[in-house]
């Protein structure tokens, strides 16, 4: 695993969650994907069994993750051989995301939402 | 395409992020490719004005 060595002195995160990482090493492959129905609405109601993916299209629509078809020669030398930071301080990571201390190869991640947005009518 | 690069001196003092979600990545560190992708959809007609009606529920697919 070619990759420069990561010094890190003080890492703080508060929150991991939703099928999200905090990698604290190296690692070779990283594959994510969230969809999201972001309701927002102006009053406190929840029905519970809310929400269906498949009628929407932003859930199912091609999403181009265009293959590297570049030929590309990439050399690194490695001068000084790490990377060395003082405080990282996350508050969040959510809903697939990865916060990663080291090195690794081929990331592919997909993130879908639909956001609605639900108002009371205006009193006249 | 040759491209060559050359790692001297990386050192951050102090790194504070408030958040990283929706598939996003936070690297310290080398890689090879990474390939991130979003769609987000907030067409008119998603903002409903009257009672609210719920959500059509799951179909359990």
């Amino acid at each position: 695993m070619s990759g420069r060595t990561v010094h890190v002195d003080n890492v703080e995160v508060k929150s991991v969650s939703l099928a999200s990482v905090l990698q604290i090493g190296d690692s070779n492959r990283i594959q994510g994907f969230s969809r999201a129905l972001a309701v927002q609405r102006q009053a406190e109601i929840f029905f519970g069994n809310e929400g269906n993916f498949t009628s929407y299209r932003v859930f199912s629509e091609p999403l181009p993750l265009s293959p590297i078809t570049e030929q590309v020669q990439m050399s690194r030398q490695y001068i000084t051989p790490c990377i060395r930071i003082g405080k990282i301080g996350v508050t969040g990571v959510s809903a697939s995301a990865v916060v990663h201390l080291g090195n690794t190869r081929h990331v592919s991640m997909e993130a879908r939402v639909k956001h609605i947005r639900q108002l009371l009518p205006e009193p006249e | 395409m040759i491209f060559n690069v050359y790692n001297k001196e990386l050192q951050v003092g102090n790194i504070h992020i408030l958040g990283v979600s929706s598939s996003s990545l936070f690297l310290i560190g080398d890689a090879e490719t990474i390939q991130l992708a979003a769609t987000f959809d907030t067409p008119p007609e998603s903002l409903l004005i009257g009672p609210f009606v719920p959500l059509a529920p799951e179909t359990g697919a």
